[in-house]
This record gives structure tokens, sequence and C-alpha cells, in this order.
């Protein structure tokens, strides 16, 4: 089998650190969601199962399918989502728009949809949401300031440094600075962490509008335009010109599984994607797909030993999970407020879009990310015109 | 003096304003001028919350509004530039913290030394140096992520009052599409007050009030001036004029008196500590509504400014008057009018905030001033400051002007 011929160990180690990179930094924003949803730790094993199995599967698949490295993850923004909607919303109607979510992609996938719609969005709206949900999170981290100092003090210090020195492992090497600090300052203790196999969990979907509105409808936006749209640009800046439709179908696919057991949507990787695609996998753009195989590989054992990973997030404290969820998701941010901030048409609808998502309002039960969207199309038909714009061109045109 | 920037002078001021009198500056200022008011509020809560007699913080605010009014008169009108006059709000936090501490009259004592540092670093010139260690991106992501408040503010409203909170927002947004002649602001200012009327807003607990900014002699310890003087220094010049500076500039002004802002504020902060007050400085939230396109065409927006101090002066011996009104006001109507009036100057400090050099410190700058946290007692404000241009400086030294690299840059620059 040629797999095992075109295997290298630096492809195999770019894997790795892919879903190194992936616990340390977006599990925690799940963490923060399954806080806030106040679930048992074996609800949260099976979860942490459902979005490892996603990934591994659609991965594995895609990379040997394609021979191209596809890096797959659960929707990192869709998660942030959840924080802010748990726990008003029950687990049943948030699987229910799951599935919904799946659904739509899916259809998206198979029609070839996904650059016409991508078109459709105007990027400062997208961007700006994106910036909106993700945005409390970066707050969160001097937000902790105020009751654990020297813990929030210590892992800010430490993610400059190792941003400075070595920018591949610095969550990883964050993650591990920061359970040092927790167990050394706030007394956190490691006894409870034992290896132990997962066992998931089915959860019968209920479908709401609520849920729809609030949950589905934002989840296939920052998907699509948070995952699916970095992450193609990673690949084709990196010389791989893949269609979008297999990738989005496939991840479809899987995420409409791994429903059931509480994994949110699968899609392509946006922070990790670089790891796998970048020279450092290997020299021939070839065997790179490699990495993608790997990748999914460890995400499989990941899953696989879920209930550890649960154990020692929960065994840490709650404000080590925020700092850390916050640190990973700042170059996230800075790139999403840059794209809206730096282009100044339609900058006001798009401020009023980030204003009114990290608001975190909520009304008629609608959470404010979808008000958010809402708010920033109505502003941008109305201070920006688009549509008597549109139509002046057509008739310069015509003329 | 030679420090201290020339501007057009007061002589033919008077004639001047009422000839750059417009609808766009005037509703500018009132709305300037009422969020001015309402600010007040701040203080109460604030002292409030550390058990200061009422009677006192009372005088406080009317001495804020007299005294801060009084130099917001002079400045825009002298440079013709929005510079309306306030105090310092993380100043006034510290202030009432410190006063159960240390005593009135030592508190009182400590702010007139900081009023006398500022004074001597704007006559020195010093200003160049703060704003050269603290770059514009930095300082404007400290401005955004605290007039984001006022944003959020805005929205929250639709939670809980969504009709009337919807109308005015609405009001505003076809205003600006569909009325070209009439300020959006003045449309909203309309249709809030309208609703109000209609509704039945509750004015019986209003009553009349009259009260003059009574003096007090200012007490020296060294406690007092480590704790409360030196940071409100620093907060004055490290942080309220690179603020106000860093707005007027971001709205399209090319040139901002750094020194003659930071110098007034100095000698108004000196005034301050003989009447309770703990400060006179550019205000910033005042300065993005006055200085912002709602207030119209560049070289008539100082008229915003000057009205500020106007409306300020009168309403201050009311001041309980005042307060009674605002109480009874719907919470709701003033942060939308504030939000609305706020918002594209917003838009402009995020796209100068994320646009170029910077970008770490400008990020860590907006987060941490939109956290509100508090380390030893000192405002987000200022730690958004500092922090994000010692981050910036860590990561990100070759953006600094005075590093290596910007040298190397600017002199292939000159060479080509």
């Amino acid at each position: 089998m040629s797999l095992f011929k075109d295997a290298s160990i630096p492809a195999v180690t770019a894997g790795f650190v892919a879903v190194l990179v992936s616990y340390s930094g977006p599990l925690a924003i799940f963490f923060q969601a399954a806080q806030s949803a106040e679930i048992s730790t074996a609800m949260m094993t099976s979860w942490v199962w459902a979005i490892s199995l996603g990934a591994a599967v659609s991965g594995i698949v895609l990379s040997l399918w394609l021979k191209v490295p596809v890096v797959t993850a659960w929707s990192a923004p869709g998660t942030a989502l959840l924080v802010t909607l748990f726990p008003g919303l029950s687990l049943a109607e948030a699987v229910g728009a799951y599935l919904t979510a799946a659904a739509v992609i899916f259809v998206i996938g198979i029609t070839g949809s996904f650059d016409r719609i991508i078109r459709m969005i105007p990027p400062g709206i997208a961007s700006a949401m994106m910036a909106g949900i993700l945005f409390q999170f970066g707050v969160g981290v001097f937000e902790s300031f105020a009751s654990v100092p020297a813990l929030a003090a210590g892992m800010l210090l430490a993610y400059l440094f190792f941003k400075r020195v070595t920018p591949r492992y610095s969550l990883v090497l964050l993650l591990v600075v920061g359970v040092v600090l927790a167990v050394v300052l706030e007394g956190a203790s490691l006894e409870g962490v034992s290896l132990t196999l997962a066992q998931p969990q089915f959860i019968r979907p209920e479908w709401s509008w609520n849920a729809t509105l609030s949950l589905a409808i934002p989840l296939v936006l920052v998907s699509l335009t948070g995952q699916f749209l970095p992450g193609m640009a990673i690949m084709r800046s990196s010389g791989y010109n893949t269609p979008a439709r297999p990738i989005v179908t496939v991840t479809s696919l899987t995420s409409f599984v791994t429903a059931f057991f509480g994994g949110i949507t699968t899609v392509i990787a946006a922070i990790t994607a670089a790891i796998c695609t970048s020279k450092e996998a290997h020299e021939d753009p070839d065997k790179r797909y490699v990495a993608g195989v790997a990748n999914g590989v460890f995400y499989l054992i990941g899953g696989t030993f879920a209930g550890t990973i649960v154990l020692l997030f929960t065994s840490l404290p709650g404000e080590f999970v925020a700092v850390l969820a916050g640190l990973a998701l700042i170059g996230a941010i800075t790139s999403n407020v840059s794209a809206f901030a730096a282009h100044k048409d339609h900058l006001e609808a798009s401020v009023i879009t980030f204003i009114a998502t990290a608001s975190g309002m909520s009304f008629l039960g609608l959470g404010s990310a979808f008000w958010g969207v809402v708010a920033g199309a109505l502003a941008y038909q109305l201070l920006h015109h688009p549509w008597r714009q549109a139509s002046r061109e057509a008739r310069r045109e015509a003329a | 003096m030679k420090h201290i920037e020339k501007g057009v002078g007061l002589a033919s001021a008077p004639r001047d304003f009422l000839r750059d009198l417009n609808a766009d500056n005037l509703s500018a200022g009132l709305v300037a001028g009422i969020f001015g008011l309402s600010a007040g509020i701040i203080h109460i809560s604030a002292g409030t919350a550390a058990g200061l007699p009422q009677e006192f913080t009372l005088l406080w605010v009317i001495s804020y509004l007299f005294i801060n009014g009084l130099f917001g008169l002079f400045l825009p009108a002298y440079y013709r530039l929005p510079l309306p006059m306030a105090n310092s709000i993380p100043g006034a936090l510290l202030f009432a913290a410190i006063i159960p501490i240390v005593g009135l009259n030592e508190a009182l004592g400590a702010t007139l030394m900081a009023g006398a540092i500022a004074l001597v670093v704007g006559l020195a010139g010093w200003m160049r140096i703060v704003m050269w260690l603290i770059p514009m991106p930095i300082v404007m992501g400290m401005v955004a992520g605290v007039l984001l408040k006022f944003g959020t503010n805005m929205v929250m409203p639709l939670q809980n009052a969504m009709l009337p909170a919807a109308v005015m927002i609405l009001s505003f947004f076809f205003s600006a599409r569909y009325l070209r002649r009439v300020p959006p602001l003045v449309v909203t200012l309309v249709v809030g007050v309208a609703y109000m009327a209609l509704s039945g807003a509750d004015f019986s607990s209003v009553e009349f009030s009259f009260r003059l900014p009574e003096f007090i002699m200012p007490a020296f310890t060294l406690e007092a001036f480590l704790a409360y003087g030196l940071p409100l220094a620093l907060i004055l010049v490290g942080m309220e004029t690179p603020a106000g500076v860093g707005l007027v500039k971001g709205m399209g002004y090319k040139e901002a008196p750094a020194n003659g802002i930071t110098a007034l504020g100095g000698f108004g902060t000196m005034v301050s500590a003989f009447f309770n007050l703990h400060s006179t400085c550019i205000a910033a939230p005042m300065t993005g509504i006055c200085s912002g396109p709602e207030a119209g065409t560049h070289d008539k927006r100082w008229v915003a400014a000057v009205i500020v101090g106007i409306i300020f002066v009168v309403a201050a011996p009311f001041y309980g008057f005042v307060f009674s009104l605002i109480e009874a006001m719907p919470s709701y109507f003033i942060a939308i009018i504030a939000g609305l009036a706020l918002l594209r100057v917003i838009s402009s400090a995020m796209h100068i905030t994320f646009s170029g050099k910077h970008e770490v410190g400008a990020m860590f700058a907006f987060l941490i001033a939109v956290s509100g946290v508090q380390i030893f007692g000192v405002g987000a404000s200022f730690w958004a400051l500092v922090l994000g241009a010692g981050i910036s400086m860590l990561v990100e030294f070759r953006d600094f002007e005075f590093s290596r690299e910007s040298k190397a840059a600017r002199a292939a620059g000159e060479a080509a």
C-alpha cells in the first residue's frame, strides 16, 4: 500500500501537533460550552468522543481519497456560539440544530454552490459576526485578572513568550505551563486523571424554531465563513487545487452521524490546517496527505480516550479554561476584527454587526449572533445602499 | 510658553460662534451636553459605593459641571477645534475610593499636585514623548474599547424595552438614509421624547434646587500623593490627553494641541482642587460626539464643544434638578442617544486601530479596555495603554518609530 511507502516522520509529527493544538486551545471553548450547559462528565466525554471521531473519519477518508492533506475538525466558532446559548437551549434542541445545519451544509456541498454563497455574504459582515462571537473569550482573559491575577498574568506572559519563540508549539506549551501554574498557584489536583475508554451517549434530537434561528443558521454561517472559507484558502495557498464539493459533502455527512452523540458540526480546519499543508509536513506536496491521515488517526486515539481528556480539563479551575480559550482565540479575533475594520466600505454595517453580536443580548429568545446578522444586513441595505448602486451600475452599463 | 500650540484666538470667538452655528453642531453639542450631564450619575454611584455623604457628592458634580464647563468654553474657542472639557472618569473612581482612606482635604491636595505635574508636562512640551511611547493604534484601541461599551449599551435595551428602543434606533437609520437635511440625531431625540410623552413617563419626582460650587482648602500628605495623586497625574497625561488627541486626529483633523490640552487641563485640575473636584481634562466620549461626522463640517465642529461648555455652566447650579429629571427618564433613552452619536466614532476608532502597525498591542489594548478590569485600584483604560504599549514593545518592537528597523526604513525612504 502506497500509504506506508509515502509515510514519513515529519508528516506524522505534523498530524500529531495539529491534534495536540486542537485539544489544547479550541477544545477549551467546547468545555466552556459544556460548563454553561451544566452537563455530566459522561455526557461531556461523549461530546469529545463525537467531535474527535467526526474529525478522524472525515479527515482520513478525504486525505486518502483526494491524496491531499485534508485536516478536519469541529467548528470552533460554532462551539463559541454554544457558550452564550446554553443553558436556555436544551441538549435535544442543540442536536436538532446540529442536524439541520448538517443538512443545509450537505445541500450546499452536493449542489456545488459553496463559492456562490460565499460571494453573496458581504465579507465585512461575516468577519464582524465571527469577531463578535469570539470577542467575549478574548475579554474573558482580562476579566480573569480580577479573580486569579497570578494565573492569568503567568499564562499571558507564557503565551507572549512562546508566541515569539516558537509560534507553532505556542498553544501546546501554553497548556503545559498553564497546568503547572494551576497546580502550583491555585492548588488544582490532577490525582483523578486516569486512562478511561469513552462511552458514547445517544441524544434524541428535537427540532425547534428557536434552535434553528439562534443556533443552526448562525452555525452554518460561521462554519462556511469561519472554517470552510479560510480552510480552503489555506489549502489553495499551499498549492492544492482541491474542489470544495467533496470536502463540504463528506464533512456534513459525518456531522450528521456524530450529531446524535453531541458532536457539533465537523468542518475543514482553519486554525490547525496550515500545520499539515505546509512544507514542514513534507518536502514533497504529494506526500503531505500522510499528515492528514495521521491527524485523523491521532483524533481516533484522542476520541477513544476522551474520558481522560475530560478528566484533565474538569480537574483544572474554570478560570484556567477561560484564559486558555481566550488566548487560543486571540489570533482569530485579531484577524477577524482587522478584516472588517481595515476596510472603509460598509464599515458601519460591519461595526453594527460586531456590536450587536458582541453585546450578548437575547431577544425573543434568539441569540445575539442572529440579531447581529439581521441588524448588519439591515444597516448594510440602509447605509450603504447596494441596491441603488447595483441599479445605477446596471444603468451605466446599459448606456 | 513656547511649547504651547498657537490657536486662532478668543477675540473673534463670540462672533464666529454665531456665524458657524448650525443644526449639525447644535444637535451634536446638545447630545454631548446631555451625555455629560448624565455622566454625573457615575460620580453619584461611585460616591455612594465609597460611602461618601450625598451632600458632598452633589457638590462634587456641581463643581464638575461648573469648572469643567468654564474651561470648556475657552479651549475649543481658542483652538477652533472640537475639544470639550470634562473630568477624568477613572480619576473620579479613584478619588471617591481614596477619600475615606486619606480624607477629603488630603485627596484634594494630591489633586493639586497631579494638576501641577500635568501643567509642567504641557508647558515643557513633553507630550511628544508620551505620544511617542504610546503609538496611535494602541491609544485608539483603548478608545475603541472604552466606547464599545456605549455601543453595546445601545442595543441592550432591545431586550426589555424593545418597542421604544427599536423605534429610536430605526428612526436614526431611516433618517440617515432618507432625510438628508435634518441631522439623524435630532430625529432620534424628537422620536424618543415623543414616545416618552405618549407613553406617559412619570416626572412627579422632579424637584427644583440651586447650589453653587464651594471653596475648600487642600492639605498635603505623601500617602495621598502616592496612592492617588501620582496615578491621577499618569491618567491625565498618559491617557486622557492621548485619547482626546487621538480621537480628534482620527476624525480627520491634522493637528491637535497635545501640550495645550495638557497644560490647560493641569491648570484646571489645580483650580478644581479648591472646589471639591478631582480633575479637569479633555473628555473622550464627548470629544467623540463633538468631533465626529454627526457634528457637520470639520471647520464648524468646534461650536459643538463650546455648546457643551455652555450647557455645563448653565446647568451646574441646578444639578439637583437635572439629576431628578434624568432619574425620571427611562434609562434606555440616554443609552441609545449616546450609542447612536458614537456609532461612527467607534467605526473610525476601530478602523484606525486595526489598519496597520502595532496590531497585537492594539488588540490587547482594545480587549483590556473592554474588560473593565481594575488592577491596584486603577481602571482598565489606563492599563490598556500601559500593557498594550508594553506588549507591543515585546512582540512588535520594529513598529515603534524609534526602533532601528523604522529608522532604517525612514532613511531608505528619504534616500529614495
